[in-house]
């Protein structure tokens, strides 16, 4: 009768131990930088542009295309729906609320975790099998000063630059499918203007740098866990992207509910 | 004085002590604790250390240090590990260089001066600029043991360094580990740690310690 509570009981233990070490390792790497040595900064902020770049400038055409299509596609329902309601200036709040404030962050975070998210689990996760990371600790070299903070800072940036880029290109695609529905471009702009407030702007940013910092944390933290061997590695990615999209989902549930 | 004591280790059913004494060269061999890294592992703070059994490393009791003052300490001691642990993506030279990087105040200039004294001493040459996929093993274990002494440190702890080299680069290789100039100016204590050793490295070792069916013995 009480196996499934206690089934439970050690599920939940598991996983607020498990919450626990996530959080004391995102810790321990927001202060990592301040013992960097010097020349250590250097090499870290070379690693940072080698994978912002893949990060971020190499997913550009994927962000581009997604935010145009899907803009394009829910701008041009809206503007015929809403037209007919003779409501269009509904579609500021539409294009503001859904593509700029929830899609936006939320696609972008989605895009990064699938490329780059699974790419830097696999890569710690072979480091540590390969006896890389254990090679650097027993060295006196901090893994997280290598390994860890250029792709935590680098996921960062990406995030919030890939988010700005997915909204400034949403925008662009909803003014054309607007003005091909036949609303005025300063209609467009006037409408969309009015719904967005300095507010948004930054709750926005705040949000991509959220999301960039579980999507920074989380697959590094998987692959460093690697323990047994190489049949681990693919494991750890899987993990590392299942949870951070769980991550990413609740902390934009957590935005709606208490912003 | 002692460079590192292992007291009360676990052996089978008994316990046993291994000492090695500074400015000497120790191996052990056979099937050790944890395997063959699990000596090296538990002096280098990186393994737990077994329930009743302590490990001294230069005076310091390992597992009582917090692990910025390990990371620390660790930097006073050589490390080969098994496999050399080479990060991949990085040259040879790029690799002897990171221990100076991250764990040193040094500056680029000064970097670039220790790195050249380093890959000279263990003959690295034109090879520093491979990556490890491309280097062959005695070069990787080279760019491994120039590595480990970047720091000048009076202690080097090897594990399995001889796997896959010939018993005259594995001698040379020894050589060269012992060699450098400490600030107590005598050779540098050596502690390696294998399944073997090449017949040519026996008589160099001030001492041979072989772990078998759970028994230590020393002078083996």
């Amino acid at each position: 009768m009480t196996a499934p509570v206690t089934t439970l009981g050690q599920f939940i233990t598991r996983q607020v131990t498990l919450g626990g070490a996530l959080a004391r390792f995102f810790v321990h790497t927001l202060g990592a930088w301040r013992t960097l040595p010097r020349e250590g900064r250097r090499v870290a902020r070379r690693v940072l542009l080698n994978q912002v770049w893949f990060t971020a400038l190499q997913a550009i055409p994927l962000v581009v295309v997604l935010a145009s299509i899907l803009s394009f596609l829910v701008i041009s329902q809206a503007v015929a729906e809403l037209g007919r309601l003779n409501a269009t200036e509904y579609l500021g709040t539409l294009m503001v609320v859904a593509i700029v404030q929830e899609l936006g962050p939320l696609l972008t975070a989605l895009i990064v975790v699938s490329r780059s998210g699974t790419a830097i689990a696999a890569e710690l996760a072979t480091n540590t099998v390969m006896g890389e990371v254990r090679a650097l600790e027993g060295m006196g070299i901090d893994p997280v000063h290598y390994l860890v903070l250029p792709r935590f800072g680098a996921a960062l940036v990406s995030v919030v630059g890939l988010m700005i880029v997915f909204d400034v290109v949403a925008l662009a695609a909803g003014l054309v499918a607007a003005t091909a529905n036949d609303m005025a471009a300063v209609r467009y702009f006037e409408v969309v203007l009015r719904s967005l407030s300095t507010r948004d702007v930054g709750l926005t940013l705040a949000k991509g740098a959220v999301f960039g910092l579980i999507v920074g944390i989380v697959p590094s933290w998987h692959g460093l866990r690697v323990r047994r061997g190489p049949t681990e590695v693919p494991i750890a990615a899987s993990r590392a992207v299942v949870v951070s999209i769980v991550g990413v989902f609740i902390a934009a549930a957590l935005f709606v509910m208490f912003i | 004085m002692t460079a590192i004591q292992f007291t009360a280790l676990p052996m089978g059913d008994s316990r046993a002590d291994i000492r090695v004494p500074m400015h000497h060269s120790v191996a052990v061999t056979g099937d050790t604790e944890g395997g063959p890294d699990g000596l090296v592992g538990m002096a280098l703070g990186l393994d737990p250390i077994p329930p009743g059994a302590q490990v001294l490393v230069l005076g310091e009791d390992v597992s009582a240090l917090k692990r910025r003052d390990l990371l620390a300490f660790r930097r006073r001691v050589g490390y080969v590990p098994a496999g050399d642990g080479l990060m991949q993506n990085l040259s040879l030279a790029e690799n002897v260089a990171l221990p100076l990087r991250f764990g040193s105040p040094l500056t680029s200039a000064a970097i670039a001066s220790r790195l050249k004294v380093v890959l000279a001493v263990v003959r690295l040459g034109g090879a520093a600029t491979l990556r490890p996929a491309d280097a062959d093993v005695d070069q990787r274990r080279r760019a491994a043991v120039a590595r480990a002494l970047v720091f000048d440190p009076a202690l080097v702890v090897m594990a399995q360094p001889f796997d896959g080299l010939s018993a005259r680069s594995a001698a040379e290789l020894l050589e060269t580990v012992r060699g450098g100039e400490v600030a107590e100016g005598g050779r540098r204590t050596v502690f390696i740690v294998g399944s073997d050793l090449p017949d040519r490295i026996r008589p160099r070792l001030e001492a041979v310690y072989r772990v078998a069916h759970g028994t230590l013995t020393p002078n083996a």
